[in-house]
């Protein structure tokens, strides 16, 4: 039955931008989930996936896409700022799947230059995650002056943030399984 | 009372967890509006032992 099954939780990177400081992060984000006992993870970048912008939604659902996200238990989604919001191709690709979504769990990882840390940009995704039937969590993690963050080599600089990815990744973890067994037992009535 | 969906994979009956309101997208699915909610009754369903997720309008399973 389900208990036996790893919990699969992949990080989407969610910019294409050329020098992104969110891949470090995305990077890192997936390292420590790889920690947790019982959790697969990978990190999915969608620079890297061929969905075209001649056309939107589940018209041009991905097969891989789609298949990683059917097999989720709960997403974590590392977003930059750009001009106060998130960028338009992560609701792209979002908005490319729904059924594969619903009633799993999210945590959003906010980036950005400035000293907010990816809020505003994290505020804007709210709303999107509740249309989308993903559930999301308290905690956040937030990136803030996120080229100083890391070296040139992704090496995470600043210790104090992996106390809060723990406190961020118990959550999710927690709900992940909590919404795995409502989703395969728990009837609607 | 709803008809079960079996799991493709499994061969076992999925559980029902979810409802959508969706809108019509073109004329062939005004047939599935439901006229008292505004709109198509997504259903999503989730297999217990491997965890796939498939979703019907509920005209079509009722």
């Amino acid at each position: 039955m389900g208990e036996t099954r790893p919990l699969y939780i992949p990080v989407l990177l969610g910019t294409t931008r050329k020098g992104r400081s969110s891949l470090h992060v995305a990077q890192l984000m997936a390292h420590e989930v790889a920690k947790r006992a019982g959790v697969e993870t990978e990190m999915i970048d969608i620079a890297r996936l061929p969905l075209p912008t001649d056309d939107a939604g589940e018209a041009i659902k991905d097969a891989g896409y789609s298949e990683r996200m059917n097999r989720a238990d709960a997403l974590v989604i590392v977003s930059p700022e750009y001009n106060h919001g998130y960028p338009g191709l992560l609701k792209h690709v979002l908005d490319s799947c729904l059924k594969e979504y619903v009633h799993k769990a999210v945590g959003l990882v906010g980036v950005s230059a400035g000293p907010f840390g990816g809020t505003r940009g994290i505020q804007g995704l709210l709303p999107v995650m509740r249309e989308l039937g993903l559930v999301n969590i308290f905690w956040d993690v937030n990136f803030s002056s996120a080229h100083k963050a890391f070296d040139e080599n992704g090496k995470l600089l600043d210790g104090a943030y992996l106390k809060r990815i723990d406190k961020f990744l118990a959550e999710l973890i927690w709900m992940a399984k909590t919404l795995r067994y409502g989703r395969e037992n728990i009837g609607l009535e | 009372m709803k008809k079960r969906i079996n799991c493709e994979k499994c061969d076992v009956p999925m559980n029902f967890h979810a409802e959508k309101l969706v809108d019509p997208v073109n004329p062939g699915e005004e047939a599935f509006v439901d006229p008292h909610l505004g709109g198509i009754v997504e259903e999503y369903h989730s297999c217990p032992d491997c965890g796939e997720t498939t979703s019907i309008r509920s005209g079509k399973t009722s």
